[in-house]
Protein backbone atom coordinates (compact mmCIF):
# COMPACT_ATOMS: atom_id res chain seq x y z
CA UNK A 1 0.00 0.00 0.00
CA UNK A 2 2.80 2.36 0.96
CA UNK A 3 4.70 1.42 -2.18
CA UNK A 4 1.60 2.22 -4.23
CA UNK A 5 1.19 5.66 -2.70
CA UNK A 6 4.90 6.39 -3.18
CA UNK A 7 4.61 5.44 -6.85
CA UNK A 8 1.56 7.67 -7.23
CA UNK A 9 3.41 10.60 -5.67
CA UNK A 10 6.30 10.02 -8.04
CA UNK A 11 3.99 9.86 -11.04
CA UNK A 12 2.20 13.02 -9.97
CA UNK A 13 5.46 14.90 -9.81
CA UNK A 14 6.47 13.74 -13.25
CA UNK A 15 3.18 14.12 -15.03
CA UNK A 16 0.68 16.76 -13.92
CA UNK A 17 -2.03 15.11 -16.04
CA UNK A 18 -1.91 12.15 -13.65
CA UNK A 19 -2.51 14.58 -10.82
CA UNK A 20 -5.69 15.72 -12.54
CA UNK A 21 -6.70 12.12 -13.18
CA UNK A 22 -6.16 11.07 -9.60
CA UNK A 23 -8.05 14.08 -8.28
CA UNK A 24 -10.97 13.17 -10.49
CA UNK A 25 -10.91 9.49 -9.54
CA UNK A 26 -10.56 10.08 -5.83
CA UNK A 27 -13.69 12.21 -5.78
CA UNK A 28 -15.74 9.57 -7.59
CA UNK A 29 -15.24 7.34 -4.57
CA UNK A 30 -16.44 10.02 -2.17
CA UNK A 31 -19.92 11.01 -1.10
CA UNK A 32 -21.87 12.01 -4.19
CA UNK A 33 -23.26 15.06 -2.32
CA UNK A 34 -19.80 16.63 -2.28
CA UNK A 35 -18.99 19.17 -4.94
CA UNK A 36 -17.18 17.76 -7.93
CA UNK A 37 -13.74 19.19 -8.51
CA UNK A 38 -12.90 21.31 -11.48
CA UNK A 39 -11.13 19.09 -14.01
CA UNK A 40 -8.48 21.36 -15.44
CA UNK A 41 -7.50 19.39 -18.49
CA UNK A 42 -8.83 16.42 -20.39
CA UNK A 43 -6.91 13.24 -19.69
CA UNK A 44 -5.41 11.69 -22.76
CA UNK A 45 -5.12 7.93 -22.01
CA UNK A 46 -2.97 7.33 -25.07
CA UNK A 47 -0.46 10.01 -24.08
CA UNK A 48 -0.56 8.54 -20.59
CA UNK A 49 0.42 5.13 -22.01
CA UNK A 50 3.43 6.74 -23.71
CA UNK A 51 4.33 8.57 -20.50
CA UNK A 52 4.04 5.37 -18.49
CA UNK A 53 6.46 3.66 -20.87
CA UNK A 54 8.86 6.61 -20.54
CA UNK A 55 8.92 6.49 -16.76
CA UNK A 56 11.89 4.15 -16.36
CA UNK A 57 14.10 6.30 -18.58
CA UNK A 58 13.41 9.53 -16.69
CA UNK A 59 15.21 8.49 -13.54
CA UNK A 60 18.52 6.92 -12.65
CA UNK A 61 22.07 8.00 -13.25
CA UNK A 62 21.67 9.53 -16.69
CA UNK A 63 17.98 10.33 -16.93
CA UNK A 64 16.31 11.61 -20.04
CA UNK A 65 14.56 14.95 -19.67
CA UNK A 66 11.02 14.74 -20.95
CA UNK A 67 9.65 17.62 -23.02
CA UNK A 68 6.15 18.82 -22.27
CA UNK A 69 5.37 19.15 -25.96
CA UNK A 70 4.28 16.26 -28.10
CA UNK A 71 2.24 15.25 -31.11
CA UNK A 72 -1.01 13.41 -31.63
CA UNK A 73 -3.36 12.42 -34.41
CA UNK A 74 -5.22 9.59 -36.09
CA UNK A 75 -3.79 7.02 -38.47
CA UNK A 76 -5.21 4.21 -40.61
CA UNK A 77 -3.61 0.73 -40.78
CA UNK A 78 -0.95 0.65 -43.48
CA UNK A 79 -0.43 4.42 -43.35
CA UNK A 80 2.50 6.51 -42.16
CA UNK A 81 2.98 10.01 -40.75
CA UNK A 82 6.11 12.14 -40.63
CA UNK A 83 6.98 14.48 -37.80
CA UNK A 84 9.65 17.09 -38.50
CA UNK A 85 11.98 17.94 -35.64
CA UNK A 86 15.27 19.77 -35.07
CA UNK A 87 17.83 17.58 -33.27
CA UNK A 88 21.22 18.56 -31.90
CA UNK A 89 24.43 16.57 -32.18
CA UNK A 90 25.94 15.19 -28.95
CA UNK A 91 22.47 14.86 -27.42
CA UNK A 92 20.66 11.56 -27.27
CA UNK A 93 16.93 11.52 -27.93
CA UNK A 94 14.23 9.02 -27.11
CA UNK A 95 10.75 8.96 -28.62
CA UNK A 96 7.74 7.03 -27.33
CA UNK A 97 4.76 6.29 -29.53
CA UNK A 98 1.47 4.87 -28.26
CA UNK A 99 -1.82 3.95 -29.91
CA UNK A 100 -5.19 3.07 -28.43
CA UNK A 101 -5.78 -0.58 -29.38
CA UNK A 102 -3.58 -3.02 -27.46
CA UNK A 103 -3.37 -5.19 -30.57
CA UNK A 104 -2.01 -2.35 -32.71
CA UNK A 105 1.53 -2.91 -33.98
CA UNK A 106 3.66 0.11 -34.76
CA UNK A 107 6.83 1.18 -36.48
CA UNK A 108 8.85 4.14 -35.28
CA UNK A 109 11.92 5.21 -37.28
CA UNK A 110 14.10 8.27 -37.67
CA UNK A 111 15.23 9.76 -41.00
CA UNK A 112 17.73 12.54 -41.64
CA UNK A 113 17.06 15.71 -43.63
CA UNK A 114 17.86 13.84 -46.86
CA UNK A 115 15.32 11.11 -46.15
CA UNK A 116 17.88 8.45 -45.21
CA UNK A 117 16.97 6.16 -42.31
CA UNK A 118 19.37 6.69 -39.42
CA UNK A 119 20.57 4.10 -36.98
CA UNK A 120 18.45 3.95 -33.86
CA UNK A 121 17.83 1.57 -31.01
CA UNK A 122 14.33 0.17 -30.95
CA UNK A 123 12.78 -0.55 -27.57
CA UNK A 124 9.68 -2.69 -27.22
CA UNK A 125 7.33 -3.23 -24.30
CA UNK A 126 4.98 -6.00 -23.16
CA UNK A 127 2.17 -4.48 -25.19
CA UNK A 128 2.65 -3.97 -28.91
CA UNK A 129 0.75 -0.66 -28.99
CA UNK A 130 3.65 1.18 -27.36
CA UNK A 131 7.08 1.43 -28.90
CA UNK A 132 10.13 3.58 -28.36
CA UNK A 133 13.34 4.43 -30.16
CA UNK A 134 16.61 6.08 -29.17
CA UNK A 135 18.83 8.04 -31.51
CA UNK A 136 22.12 9.94 -31.34
CA UNK A 137 22.07 12.35 -34.28
CA UNK A 138 25.36 12.47 -36.19
CA UNK A 139 24.75 16.08 -37.20
CA UNK A 140 22.69 18.98 -35.92
CA UNK A 141 19.76 19.61 -38.22
CA UNK A 142 16.28 18.67 -39.22
CA UNK A 143 15.15 15.06 -38.87
CA UNK A 144 11.92 13.21 -39.56
CA UNK A 145 10.27 10.75 -37.22
CA UNK A 146 8.22 8.28 -39.25
CA UNK A 147 5.38 6.55 -37.48
CA UNK A 148 3.32 3.84 -39.11
CA UNK A 149 0.58 1.41 -38.17
CA UNK A 150 0.85 -2.14 -39.43
CA UNK A 151 -2.11 -3.81 -41.12
CA UNK A 152 -2.52 -6.38 -38.35
CA UNK A 153 -5.66 -4.52 -37.21
CA UNK A 154 -8.45 -2.88 -39.19
CA UNK A 155 -9.52 0.17 -37.25
CA UNK A 156 -7.92 3.63 -37.46
CA UNK A 157 -5.97 4.49 -34.35
CA UNK A 158 -5.45 7.61 -32.33
CA UNK A 159 -1.78 8.08 -31.59
CA UNK A 160 0.36 10.14 -29.28
CA UNK A 161 4.12 10.69 -29.36
CA UNK A 162 6.37 12.28 -26.76
CA UNK A 163 10.12 12.73 -26.60
CA UNK A 164 12.98 13.39 -24.22
CA UNK A 165 16.65 14.33 -24.47
CA UNK A 166 19.83 13.96 -22.44
CA UNK B 1 6.65 -29.29 -55.14
CA UNK B 2 7.16 -26.03 -57.01
CA UNK B 3 3.50 -25.22 -56.44
CA UNK B 4 3.88 -25.88 -52.68
CA UNK B 5 6.94 -23.63 -52.54
CA UNK B 6 5.11 -20.89 -54.41
CA UNK B 7 2.18 -21.09 -51.99
CA UNK B 8 4.67 -20.91 -49.11
CA UNK B 9 6.26 -17.78 -50.60
CA UNK B 10 2.86 -16.19 -51.17
CA UNK B 11 1.78 -16.90 -47.58
CA UNK B 12 5.03 -15.48 -46.22
CA UNK B 13 4.61 -12.42 -48.44
CA UNK B 14 1.06 -11.94 -47.23
CA UNK B 15 2.13 -12.14 -43.61
CA UNK B 16 4.93 -9.71 -44.25
CA UNK B 17 2.45 -7.06 -45.37
CA UNK B 18 1.35 -6.68 -41.77
CA UNK B 19 4.90 -6.68 -40.50
CA UNK B 20 6.32 -4.54 -43.31
CA UNK B 21 9.63 -2.93 -42.41
CA UNK B 22 10.01 0.80 -42.78
CA UNK B 23 11.83 1.87 -45.94
CA UNK B 24 15.55 2.65 -45.74
CA UNK B 25 14.97 5.88 -47.60
CA UNK B 26 11.98 8.16 -48.08
CA UNK B 27 11.49 10.66 -50.86
CA UNK B 28 10.79 13.86 -48.94
CA UNK B 29 9.39 15.56 -52.05
CA UNK B 30 6.75 12.86 -52.48
CA UNK B 31 3.43 14.76 -52.48
CA UNK B 32 1.71 11.77 -50.85
CA UNK B 33 3.75 12.07 -47.65
CA UNK B 34 1.66 13.16 -44.69
CA UNK B 35 3.66 15.53 -42.52
CA UNK B 36 2.16 16.32 -39.12
CA UNK B 37 1.37 20.03 -38.81
CA UNK B 38 2.20 20.55 -35.14
CA UNK B 39 5.69 21.89 -34.79
CA UNK B 40 7.71 21.51 -31.61
CA UNK B 41 10.36 24.17 -31.15
CA UNK B 42 13.42 23.06 -29.14
CA UNK B 43 13.79 24.71 -25.76
CA UNK B 44 17.10 26.44 -24.97
CA UNK B 45 18.08 23.78 -22.40
CA UNK B 46 17.99 21.12 -25.08
CA UNK B 47 20.59 23.07 -27.06
CA UNK B 48 22.63 24.11 -24.02
CA UNK B 49 22.80 20.43 -22.96
CA UNK B 50 24.64 19.66 -26.18
CA UNK B 51 27.05 22.61 -25.84
CA UNK B 52 27.85 21.77 -22.22
CA UNK B 53 29.12 18.36 -23.38
CA UNK B 54 32.01 20.24 -24.99
CA UNK B 55 32.96 21.84 -21.67
CA UNK B 56 31.60 24.23 -19.06
CA UNK B 57 30.20 27.45 -20.51
CA UNK B 58 29.79 30.85 -18.93
CA UNK B 59 25.99 30.99 -18.83
CA UNK B 60 26.01 33.50 -15.96
CA UNK B 61 27.23 36.19 -18.35
CA UNK B 62 24.03 35.71 -20.37
CA UNK B 63 21.65 36.39 -17.48
CA UNK B 64 20.47 39.94 -17.97
CA UNK B 65 18.21 42.04 -15.81
CA UNK B 66 15.95 44.02 -18.09
CA UNK B 67 13.02 46.24 -17.23
CA UNK B 68 9.86 45.50 -19.13
CA UNK B 69 7.53 48.34 -19.99
CA UNK B 70 4.27 46.91 -21.26
CA UNK B 71 1.99 48.51 -23.81
CA UNK B 72 -1.29 47.45 -25.42
CA UNK B 73 0.38 45.48 -28.21
CA UNK B 74 -0.48 41.83 -27.42
CA UNK B 75 1.81 40.53 -30.16
CA UNK B 76 4.80 42.17 -28.51
CA UNK B 77 3.65 40.93 -25.08
CA UNK B 78 3.47 37.36 -26.45
CA UNK B 79 7.03 37.63 -27.80
CA UNK B 80 8.14 39.03 -24.44
CA UNK B 81 6.50 36.07 -22.71
CA UNK B 82 8.55 33.69 -24.85
CA UNK B 83 11.69 35.74 -24.22
CA UNK B 84 11.16 35.78 -20.46
CA UNK B 85 10.69 32.01 -20.32
CA UNK B 86 13.89 31.57 -22.33
CA UNK B 87 15.62 33.95 -19.88
CA UNK B 88 14.43 31.57 -17.18
CA UNK B 89 16.07 28.64 -18.95
CA UNK B 90 19.33 30.59 -19.18
CA UNK B 91 19.14 31.50 -15.49
CA UNK B 92 18.57 27.81 -14.64
CA UNK B 93 21.62 26.86 -16.67
CA UNK B 94 23.59 29.47 -14.73
CA UNK B 95 21.94 28.27 -11.47
CA UNK B 96 21.08 31.89 -10.72
CA UNK B 97 18.39 31.78 -8.01
CA UNK B 98 17.57 35.49 -8.11
CA UNK B 99 17.44 35.51 -11.90
CA UNK B 100 14.97 32.62 -11.97
CA UNK B 101 12.79 34.12 -9.23
CA UNK B 102 12.72 37.47 -11.03
CA UNK B 103 11.72 35.68 -14.21
CA UNK B 104 8.95 33.78 -12.37
CA UNK B 105 7.46 37.08 -11.21
CA UNK B 106 7.66 38.55 -14.73
CA UNK B 107 5.92 35.47 -16.13
CA UNK B 108 3.02 36.10 -13.75
CA UNK B 109 2.79 39.74 -14.80
CA UNK B 110 2.87 38.98 -18.54
CA UNK B 111 0.45 36.06 -18.17
CA UNK B 112 -2.01 38.37 -16.47
CA UNK B 113 -1.86 40.84 -19.38
CA UNK B 114 -2.34 37.98 -21.87
CA UNK B 115 -5.32 36.62 -19.92
CA UNK B 116 -3.71 33.27 -19.09
CA UNK B 117 -2.65 33.83 -15.50
CA UNK B 118 -5.04 31.21 -14.05
CA UNK B 119 -3.35 28.44 -16.01
CA UNK B 120 0.21 29.62 -15.55
CA UNK B 121 0.12 30.80 -11.94
CA UNK B 122 0.78 27.46 -10.23
CA UNK B 123 3.80 26.78 -12.46
CA UNK B 124 5.25 30.26 -11.97
CA UNK B 125 4.84 30.01 -8.20
CA UNK B 126 6.46 26.59 -8.25
CA UNK B 127 9.40 28.05 -10.22
CA UNK B 128 9.88 30.79 -7.62
CA UNK B 129 9.65 28.35 -4.68
CA UNK B 130 11.91 25.66 -6.10
CA UNK B 131 14.46 28.16 -7.41
CA UNK B 132 14.78 29.41 -3.83
CA UNK B 133 15.72 25.87 -2.78
CA UNK B 134 18.05 25.37 -5.74
CA UNK B 135 15.95 22.44 -7.02
CA UNK B 136 16.95 22.94 -10.63
CA UNK B 137 15.45 19.75 -12.06
CA UNK B 138 12.02 20.80 -10.82
CA UNK B 139 12.49 24.38 -12.03
CA UNK B 140 13.51 23.10 -15.45
CA UNK B 141 10.36 20.98 -15.73
CA UNK B 142 8.15 23.80 -14.48
CA UNK B 143 9.60 26.21 -17.04
CA UNK B 144 8.74 23.85 -19.87
CA UNK B 145 5.29 23.34 -18.35
CA UNK B 146 4.80 27.12 -18.09
CA UNK B 147 5.59 27.51 -21.79
CA UNK B 148 3.40 24.58 -22.85
CA UNK B 149 0.50 25.52 -20.56
CA UNK B 150 0.54 29.08 -21.90
CA UNK B 151 0.46 27.76 -25.46
CA UNK B 152 -2.37 25.31 -24.70
CA UNK B 153 -4.38 28.05 -23.02
CA UNK B 154 -3.85 30.43 -25.94
CA UNK B 155 -5.03 27.75 -28.35
CA UNK B 156 -8.10 27.20 -26.20
CA UNK B 157 -8.80 30.93 -26.24
CA UNK B 158 -8.34 30.90 -30.03
CA UNK B 159 -5.35 33.21 -29.76
CA UNK B 160 -3.44 31.09 -32.30
CA UNK B 161 -1.30 33.99 -33.50
CA UNK B 162 0.01 34.53 -29.99
CA UNK B 163 1.16 30.88 -29.88
CA UNK B 164 3.52 31.42 -32.81
CA UNK B 165 4.83 34.64 -31.26
CA UNK B 166 5.54 32.97 -27.90
CA UNK B 167 7.46 30.24 -29.75
CA UNK B 168 9.33 32.82 -31.79
CA UNK B 169 10.27 34.84 -28.69
CA UNK B 170 11.46 31.71 -26.89
CA UNK B 171 13.58 30.57 -29.80
CA UNK B 172 15.02 34.05 -30.29
CA UNK B 173 16.06 34.36 -26.63
CA UNK B 174 17.74 30.96 -26.68
CA UNK B 175 19.52 31.69 -29.96
CA UNK B 176 20.76 35.04 -28.68
CA UNK B 177 22.31 33.37 -25.61
CA UNK B 178 23.73 30.45 -27.59
CA UNK B 179 25.36 32.66 -30.23
CA UNK B 180 26.75 35.02 -27.56
CA UNK B 181 28.39 32.09 -25.74
CA UNK B 182 29.75 30.70 -29.02
CA UNK B 183 31.06 34.13 -30.02
CA UNK B 184 33.02 34.39 -26.77
CA UNK B 185 34.38 30.86 -27.03
CA UNK B 186 34.20 29.87 -30.69
CA UNK B 187 34.76 26.24 -31.66
CA UNK B 188 33.95 24.55 -34.95
CA UNK B 189 32.28 21.73 -33.05
CA UNK B 190 30.02 23.98 -31.00
CA UNK B 191 29.06 26.16 -33.95
CA UNK B 192 27.04 23.33 -35.50
CA UNK B 193 24.31 24.04 -32.95
CA UNK B 194 23.40 27.09 -35.02
CA UNK B 195 22.71 24.90 -38.02
CA UNK B 196 19.00 25.61 -37.71
CA UNK B 197 18.09 26.74 -41.19
CA UNK B 198 14.97 24.57 -41.48
CA UNK B 199 13.78 25.74 -38.11
CA UNK B 200 14.26 29.43 -38.96
CA UNK B 201 12.45 28.86 -42.28
CA UNK B 202 9.55 27.35 -40.40
CA UNK B 203 9.46 30.20 -37.86
CA UNK B 204 9.55 32.73 -40.69
CA UNK B 205 6.78 30.96 -42.53
CA UNK B 206 4.67 30.82 -39.34
CA UNK B 207 5.36 34.53 -38.76
CA UNK B 208 4.43 35.50 -42.31
CA UNK B 209 1.21 33.50 -42.03
CA UNK B 210 0.02 35.61 -39.10
CA UNK B 211 -2.78 38.07 -39.81
CA UNK B 212 -1.39 41.48 -40.75
CA UNK B 213 -2.98 43.11 -37.70
CA UNK B 214 -0.82 40.87 -35.50
CA UNK B 215 2.45 42.01 -37.09
CA UNK B 216 1.88 45.66 -37.89
CA UNK B 217 4.53 48.24 -37.08
CA UNK B 218 8.25 48.88 -37.14
CA UNK B 219 9.13 46.16 -34.62
CA UNK B 220 7.49 43.45 -36.68
CA UNK B 221 9.20 44.64 -39.88
CA UNK B 222 12.45 44.15 -37.98
CA UNK B 223 11.37 40.65 -36.95
CA UNK B 224 10.78 39.70 -40.58
CA UNK B 225 14.07 41.22 -41.76
CA UNK B 226 16.03 39.53 -38.98
CA UNK B 227 14.53 36.11 -39.74
CA UNK B 228 15.42 36.54 -43.42
CA UNK B 229 18.95 37.55 -42.43
CA UNK B 230 19.32 34.58 -40.06
CA UNK B 231 18.14 32.26 -42.81
CA UNK B 232 21.09 33.39 -44.91
CA UNK B 233 23.52 32.97 -41.98
CA UNK B 234 22.48 29.59 -40.60
CA UNK B 235 23.92 27.68 -43.52
CA UNK B 236 26.61 25.24 -42.46
CA UNK B 237 29.53 23.84 -44.44
CA UNK B 238 29.84 20.15 -45.31
CA UNK B 239 30.96 19.28 -41.77
CA UNK B 240 27.93 21.01 -40.28
CA UNK B 241 29.93 23.95 -38.87
CA UNK B 242 29.07 27.65 -39.05
CA UNK B 243 31.97 30.08 -39.53
CA UNK B 244 33.05 32.40 -36.72
CA UNK B 245 32.08 35.44 -38.79
CA UNK B 246 28.56 34.12 -39.20
CA UNK B 247 28.31 33.30 -35.49
CA UNK B 248 29.25 36.91 -34.66
CA UNK B 249 26.67 38.16 -37.16
CA UNK B 250 23.97 35.87 -35.72
CA UNK B 251 24.82 37.10 -32.23
CA UNK B 252 24.56 40.77 -33.23
CA UNK B 253 21.43 40.28 -35.25
CA UNK B 254 19.54 38.39 -32.52
CA UNK B 255 20.76 40.79 -29.81
CA UNK B 256 19.49 43.80 -31.78
CA UNK B 257 16.09 42.21 -32.22
CA UNK B 258 15.80 41.16 -28.57
CA UNK B 259 16.71 44.71 -27.49
CA UNK B 260 14.14 46.13 -29.89
CA UNK B 261 11.42 43.88 -28.45
CA UNK B 262 12.27 44.90 -24.88
CA UNK B 263 12.64 48.60 -25.66
CA UNK B 264 9.93 49.30 -28.22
Amino acid sequence: MKADSNLLLFLKRLFPSILVASAFLSVSAQDSKEEAPVVLEKIDPIKLAAQRAALGDLTGEKPFILRESGWKGTINPGEARLVQIQLFRRNEYQFWLAMGDRKAELNLNIYDGEGQKVESEEITYDESNVVSTRVKPALTGVYYVRISLKTTIEDPQEWSMIYAYR
Amino acid sequence: MIKQCLIGVLIAGGLQTGYAQSPDRINLSDPNLVIVDDSVIPIPLEIFASLDKLGAQNWSAQVEKRDIVLDTNRSRTAMLFGLIVSDGFIAVQAEDKDGVKRMGREVLRLASVLGISNSVESHANSIITHAGHGEWDVVRKELDRTRQTAINQMKQQQDEELVDLVSLGGWLGGTEALSAVLKENYTLEGSDLLNQIDLVKQLKSDFNSLPKRARRGKLFSQVEKTLTHLESLMISDASGSISEGKVIEISLSTKNLVNAIYES
